[in-house]
């Protein structure tokens, strides 16, 4: 169970996220949902060790495999197979494990593709792709589906809900799709300036 | 003007031989300023770590180093009481390769910090979400730059091929020897024989133009690999 208690964190003295006690159970999945600017992200990245709180205890979180997606993941500039192929073993099972993930979001027939020449939504996939490699017990989605069309958008839902199934995983992701949220997700939580909000 | 082409192309190699010891003076100077500013200069814009502004502004006042008092401090250094003294470089092609990269180094590390800057949080966050390792990391943008680390290494050859002030002190401009095209250049205007100095000039642009435009060239067959 990871725990963050008494969290503050400041920006320039301005409070971006304050949270008194939440707690987020294994194996569970979390929605955050939120306007712009509400603390989504900088949850996350609170989570994944990117930032550390200006005050108050994160609990839980050492020891645990992380797989996080930011907002932005970076696309190195070579094919889409040797993205994918970065997070994986460099063995037969790894080489199969690869294409099963292209497969999986939908890129079969990318692979020799040169990963800068893809669109945004499919950039995406293939970030996602090269997640569904890390075998992690806590997964971190910032806005995983928010560059891919309406109907990719279910094929990778189903693809991260059977990732985290797997693995057997703590899943937290931010989403701007309360659809989303509700379909993936046990327990949903609201931010609003920071503030985690009753629903 | 008829001058130069007959020098250039005439019984007489020394303006030959000037060329190519140009050429292989800056090669080894941006060759070896890249091998150091450009992995450098990728791990500085990487990574964040206590101190990290003050030895990039350190850096940013390297990259503004003047060319002469480089020359004169490689010259203390390398002058037979000098501390490196016993290996009698002075005054030869290797004190002059020296000179330059301590000059063209940090301009190479600058530009590449700077360059890989604009993209760090994001390849870090996500390097770290693939459970990729630093050291991988750092290999792995220093493959996905090359194309862009191809207009500093270019303009790390520009500095060597233009500049005069430290090869002319630490090389001392002695014929077959040392002299490059910006040393015989300002020989040339020394001498008052201002109309070679401007055909030198020229040569030299003309070599600058050649370079860049080859190296340009390569760009596109590094994308298809």
């Amino acid at each position: 169970m990871i725990e963050l208690v008494g969290i503050k964190v400041l920006r320039k003295g301005k409070l971006i996220l304050g949270l008194d006690k939440l707690r987020f159970e294994d194996g569970q999945s979390y929605a955050l949902i939120g306007e712009n600017g509400s603390g989504k992200t900088t949850l996350l990245r609170l989570l994944a060790g990117i930032i550390q709180p200006s005050e108050g205890q994160i609990k839980g979180v050492e020891g645990l495999k992380l797989a996080y997606l930011p907002q932005k993941p970076y696309i190195f500039r070579m094919s889409v197979r040797e993205n994918v192929a970065l997070a994986a073993k460099d063995s037969f099972d790894g080489a199969k494990s690869v294409q099963e993930a292209i497969n999986l979001v939908g890129m079969q027939g990318f692979e020799k593709q040169e990963a800068e020449k893809l669109s945004g939504g499919e950039a995406q996939r293939v970030a996602i792709a090269r997640l569904l490699l890390v075998k992690a017990n806590l997964v971190l989605l910032d806005e995983p589906t928010a560059p891919i069309d309406v109907r990719g958008r279910e094929q990778i839902d189903v693809v991260i809900n059977e990732y985290v199934r797997n693995n057997e995983a703590t899943l937290i992701f931010a989403t701007h799709s309360l659809e989303q949220a509700l379909k993936l997700a046990d327990r949903v939580i609201k931010l609003e300036d920071g503030i985690q909000q009753a629903i | 003007m008829q001058e130069v082409l007959y020098q250039l192309f005439g019984p007489n190699p020394e303006l030959r031989e000037i060329i190519v010891l140009t050429l292989i003076m800056s090669f080894f100077s941006t060759v070896i300023s890249a091998a150091i500013g450009i992995p450098l200069g990728t791990w500085l814009g990487l990574t964040d770590f206590k101190g990290k502004k003050t030895w990039l502004k350190i850096n940013s006042t390297l990259m503004g180093l003047p060319p002469v008092l480089v020359g004169l401090l490689v010259f203390l250094l390398l002058s037979h009481s000098g501390p490196l003294g016993k290996f009698n470089l002075l005054f030869s092609l290797p004190a002059m390769v020296i000179a330059q990269v301590i000059l063209i180094s940090p301009i190479m590390t600058g530009m590449t910090a700077n360059l890989i800057a604009l993209n760090a949080n994001t390849i870090n966050e996500t390097c770290l979400g693939l459970g990729i390792s630093s050291k991988k990391m750092l290999g792995l943008v220093l493959k996905d730059y090359r194309r862009d680390y191809l207009l500093n290494v270019l303009a790390g050859f520009g500095r060597s091929i233009a500049e005069v002030g430290a090869v002319q002190m630490v090389g001392g401009n002695i014929q077959y020897k040392t002299r490059v095209m910006t040393t015989a250049i300002m020989m040339q205007t020394n001498m008052g024989q201002f109309e070679q100095a401007l055909a030198l000039g020229l040569v030299l642009l003309v070599i600058a133009f050649v370079v860049n435009f080859a190296v340009q060239s390569l760009r596109p067959r590094i994308s298809d690999d």
